[in-house]
């Protein structure tokens, strides 16, 4: 129990700059509601906490995997319709939907990896694509789902703990926060735990892997099921910020590759890599986007968007923190 | 016996690498596995090792039949192995590559990175656990290699060409340590190498493969002077002189 406890909030094993690093971070998310008061740089913050959220539990398959996995966008829909539905139809609070959303989203991941993992590389991203684009043909189809047009959640009296409905951005701040936080912490115990040594090797070397008795198709599996668990979170928390949500909102392809995208630029497989990521691809993406918007110039941001991801690509395959790492080593 | 191969028949669409191979390995034993490239040697170690399925024959250890066996299973019963040419794990320190082999036979982190130093310690790595296999010599990322499949506890360990690619003070080297390290756990070693001079000196006893057959078995200098071996090597005219 106290190595458990040890493990998921001990960060001694990385340097120090690192955890310096972390910990000037969070105090700067903690006092931002009281620095920044522009609703719009609010509501960016938001999003990158939600993408970060999001980066970092795809970083278990992705980035200590190695798996190009472009359907997490699947995962977020069923957390959200999870907690949306149950919220429509019985008035089931927030908090009870979310372990429900996880385990509906890791149950059907583990029915898809079955079959899935029977493949590799190029073709294992497209099956996961394929299935994601699958599962949201489905939930624009059904009616009981609220089909094309969606779900609007009814407004509860704020602010309100039960069904998380706050009137101002800073309790959403605080509470995205705290989500993301339990990621991190769960990650920074996943990647010191067996099965994550173990993912680490398969993704390293699958020959090499077996060779130590690690079962390779099950070790992916399992990654695979958590990850699909991980991604719902995030979904939950749309549905109790937008309070309203639909398929080409919470389950699109972009989405899907957005994720995977925050994580390869900021660089996977460790554990800063999808908060970098995010923090750079969110705010570039709000503010260039509504930048050159004004300006009649749309477009333009998704091309410099691309150019900067090709020069990451290009430069350095473990994106930028592979880049911050490169640096400090030779010094 | 701890290893018994038994009429072992391997065959890639038509072409036969390995053709009813028998072989015994006895507890305790340096059995080496020798002939020239193309011979079938490395086939028959994935078969053993269970990355290929044999096409017909059977392969026991310690009396329980394995053959088919799927390769983490044949690792997690006591067969370690290391591979042909450099396979570390690249994004993993010294340390991480260790430990992760240790975990073969324990799920506490604590207990295998005690096993991983302690192996480590033995072979010598310890001054460079936090260091990338990448970033080190040939010859250290050998023994990163042993040290980790070391660290599974097995009771067989398998080394395919172990000393290729080594200059002869590096081979010198390894030779002491594996014969070290075999009194130090009890094992049993199967080796493989095309360098007859490293497995002369160091095996009890010597199977030589030629063209997916077995051609001859015995003590290192019997076979040594065997024209059939001879004459594998050199070609027939070396043989008949």
């Amino acid at each position: 129990m106290k190595t458990l406890l040890k493990d998921i909030f001990s960060f001694e094993d990385r340097p120090r700059f690192e955890r310096i690093g972390f910990l000037i971070f969070i105090i700067i998310i903690l006092i931002f509601p009281f620095i920044v008061k522009s609703a719009y740089g609010r509501a960016v913050m938001i999003k990158f906490l939600l993408f970060a959220l999001f980066g970092v539990g795809w970083n278990l398959i992705g980035g200590y995997g190695g798996q190009v996995d472009l359907g997490q966008g699947k995962n977020v829909g069923f957390g959200a319709y999870t907690t949306g539905l149950m919220m429509l139809w019985w008035g089931i609070p927030f908090w009870v939907t979310v372990p429900i959303g996880m385990i509906i989203a890791a149950a059907e991941s583990f029915g898809v990896a079955y079959p899935m993992f029977r493949l590799k590389g190029h073709y294992f991203a497209i099956a996961t694509l394929c299935v994601a684009l699958v599962w949201k043909e489905l939930f624009v189809f059904w009616d009981w789902t609220g089909g094309a047009r969606g779900i609007e959640i009814p407004v509860k009296p704020h602010p309100n703990f039960y069904y998380m409905q706050f009137g101002s951005p800073i309790y959403y701040h605080y509470f995205i926060f705290f989500l993301f936080i339990t990621q991190v912490l769960f990650m920074n115990w996943f990647r010191k735990s067996k099965l994550g040594y173990e993912l680490q090797a398969v993704r390293d070397n699958e020959e090499v892997a077996s060779s130590l008795g690690i079962n390779v198709y099950r070790t992916k599996v399992i990654s695979y099921t958590i990850t699909g668990g991980l991604g719902a979170v995030g979904g939950s928390f749309m549905t109790s910020y937008y309070l309203y949500i639909d398929p080409d909102f919470v389950m699109p392809l972009d989405l899907s590759i957005l994720i995977a995208m925050t994580v390869m630029v900021g660089g996977g497989g460790s554990l800063w890599g999808p908060i970098i990521g995010a923090a750079f691809l969110i705010p570039l993406d709000m503010y260039l986007g509504a930048w050159l918007g004004a300006k009649k110039r749309l477009g333009i941001d998704f091309m410099i968007y691309a150019l900067i991801m090709m020069f990451i690509a290009a430069r350095e395959p473990r994106g930028i923190w592979g880049i911050i790492e490169r640096i400090r080593k030779r010094k | 016996m701890l290893l018994e191969v038994r009429n072992l028949v391997k065959e890639f669409g038509g072409v036969i690498a390995n053709a009813d191979i028998s072989m015994e390995v006895e507890e305790g034993m340096i059995m080496g596995l020798i002939g020239p490239n193309g011979a079938g040697k490395t086939t028959l170690f994935n078969c053993i090792a269970g990355y290929y399925r044999p096409t017909e024959g059977k392969i026991f250890f310690n009396g329980k039949e394995i053959t088919g066996w799927p390769s983490y299973k044949v690792a997690r019963i006591g067969i370690a192995r290391t591979f042909q040419g450099m396979k570390t794990l690249p994004n993993l320190t010294v340390e991480e590559n260790v430990m992760i082999g240790a975990f073969c036979c324990t799920n506490s982190r604590e207990v295998a990175r005690k096993d991983a130093h302690e192996i480590m310690e033995l072979l010598d790595l310890r001054d460079k656990a936090y260091a990338f296999p990448k970033e080190l010599p040939i010859a250290i990322q050998k023994r990163i290699e042993m040290a980790r499949a070391l660290a599974t506890k097995p009771r067989l360990l398998m080394l395919d060409e172990i000393a290729a690619g080594l200059n002869p003070s590096e081979t010198k080297e390894i030779l002491q340590l594996l014969k070290m390290i075999k009194e130090e756990k009890g094992l049993t070693l199967l080796l493989t190498e095309h360098v007859m001079e490293f497995i002369m000196t160091i095996s009890d006893r010597v199977t030589v493969m030629a063209a997916g057959r077995k051609i001859a078995e015995g003590l290192p200098n019997e076979v040594a002077s065997n024209p059939k071996v001879i004459e594998a090597y050199l070609g027939e005219r070396y043989a008949k002189c």
